[in-house]
């Protein structure tokens, strides 16, 4: 959802063609989402199918073709940004799979092994405090935000890893 | 070959004889000389402990501490004395600034303890001051100031001998966020013109932003010693990555 209704913000702003689409995307996100131009374009058609943007005028050099919200779209954005996140908390990443196996399938090494994802984690903090602190310095407040949320994730992986490994050694 | 200036060597320390606590739990370490350290660990992990045996302020049940070519295992209560004051600059959690002398006058402090002439203690102490950014309040006294603006003045006084090592405990604990951050930063200029910081933090932000080097203690032990480093090249993507749902 969040590539649907970024295109569609990005559109409310002014008209944009595909390409402009993608690079006005990624700056947003301060190069956390490299967006393939081809889901961009696939995700112009959706919403044009959907009534929610419309081409503007005729395709101009090079074929490209601008698209602009419509007001079925000015008010589905609205709408999206009104309501309140409610999905479950996604936690897919690899390592809380590898946990659950670590403790059957490593014969006491857990503790070991998590303790190296641990410096993992701890260079992450280092590298996110780095490109928060960079964004604030370029006046970007709302991307040092979305660093700051990557901080505070990474950190509570951390305690996680600590309680992980503290329950593993008691066990 | 680096410059080791702090050497532990199985140091312990245990408190109420043989059977009782056991605040530190045979911890091997070298320091470099111009690091900056950050140690973390829990409430009564021992981080405290490992830093008031670096200090001298402590001595090892059994062990070897060697800081600056001294070895404190074996020092005098007097030698001890007058490392801490030549040798050591500390940063406590509350400041500890001495509340009826001005800030100048608590920055000379130590410099006068160890013997440096009055004067030149006044003129080490007020570039220290303005260093620090601090130089305007020389003549006001640690209740006027702000908890950020003490806490410079306890760093100014921490720097004013020239220590070898300066220990921070805790520095940020009593302060607000931004105030917090102005310290950090300070000690990373400071560290960053070669001068060795250790630093004793439960915060694991504060020591992964500021410490090149991230040793955690856990019931006394020294269970991880982690080398950080500042990746300018780090790439965004890499680091943090919104996917969810591109439907």
């Amino acid at each position: 959802m969040s590539l649907r209704f970024g295109i569609l913000g990005l559109l409310a702003d002014e008209p944009l063609h595909g390409y402009e689409v993608k690079q006005r995307f990624e700056n947003m996100l301060g190069g956390t989402w490299d967006v393939n131009i081809g889901s961009v374009y696939q995700m112009l058609q959706r919403l044009e199918r959907d009534g929610l943007v419309e081409p503007l005028g005729e395709r101009g050099e090079r074929g490209k073709q601008p698209y602009k919200v419509t007001e079925a779209g000015t008010s589905a954005l609205a709408e999206w940004l009104e309501e309140q996140e409610s999905q479950p908390q996604l936690l897919r990443e690899d390592i809380y799979v590898k946990l659950l196996l670590l403790a059957r399938h490593t014969d006491g090494a857990a503790p070991r092994l998590l303790n190296r994802q641990r410096r993992v984690y701890l260079q992450r903090l280092r590298d996110l405090a780095d490109q928060e602190k960079a964004a604030r310095e370029q006046g970007r407040l709302e991307l040092a935000l979305l660093f700051k949320g990557g901080r505070l994730h990474a950190e509570a992986d951390l305690k996680w890893l600590d309680a992980a490994v503290d329950a593993l050694e008691d066990k | 070959m680096t410059d080791t200036i702090v050497e532990l060597t199985d140091v312990s320390r245990t408190y109420n004889g043989a059977s009782g606590t056991v605040a530190l739990d045979q911890v091997t370490l070298a320091i470099a000389r111009g690091e900056f350290t950050a140690v973390m660990g829990a409430s009564g992990s021992g981080k405290s402990t490992l830093l008031n045996v670096v200090a001298g302020l402590d001595r090892p049940t059994s062990g070897r501490i060697v800081v600056d070519g001294q070895d404190l295992s074996r020092a005098s209560e007097s030698d001890l004395a007058r490392y801490r004051r030549t040798r050591i600059g500390f940063v406590f959690q509350f400041f500890n600034l001495l509340p009826n002398l001005s800030v100048l006058d608590n920055v000379m402090v130590p410099a006068e303890l160890a013997g440096m002439a009055r004067a030149d203690a006044r003129t080490r102490g007020r570039q220290l001051l303005e260093e620090l950014g601090i130089a305007t309040v020389e003549r006001s006294y640690p209740t006027n100031l702000s908890g950020g603006q003490r806490q410079r003045v306890a760093i100014a006084r921490a720097l004013i001998n020239r220590p070898a090592l300066v220990l921070a405990d805790e520095p940020t604990g009593t302060l607000d966020s931004h105030a917090g951050e102005q310290v950090m930063e300070l000690l990373d200029e400071i560290n960053n013109r070669g001068q060795t910081i250790m630093l004793v933090t439960h915060d694991v932000n504060l020591a992964t932003s500021h410490g090149r080097r991230i040793l955690t203690l856990s019931d006394g032990a020294m269970v991880d010693d982690t080398a950080i480093e500042a990746r300018r090249g780090a790439k965004p993507a890499d680091l943090v990555r919104l996917r969810a749902g591109e439907a």
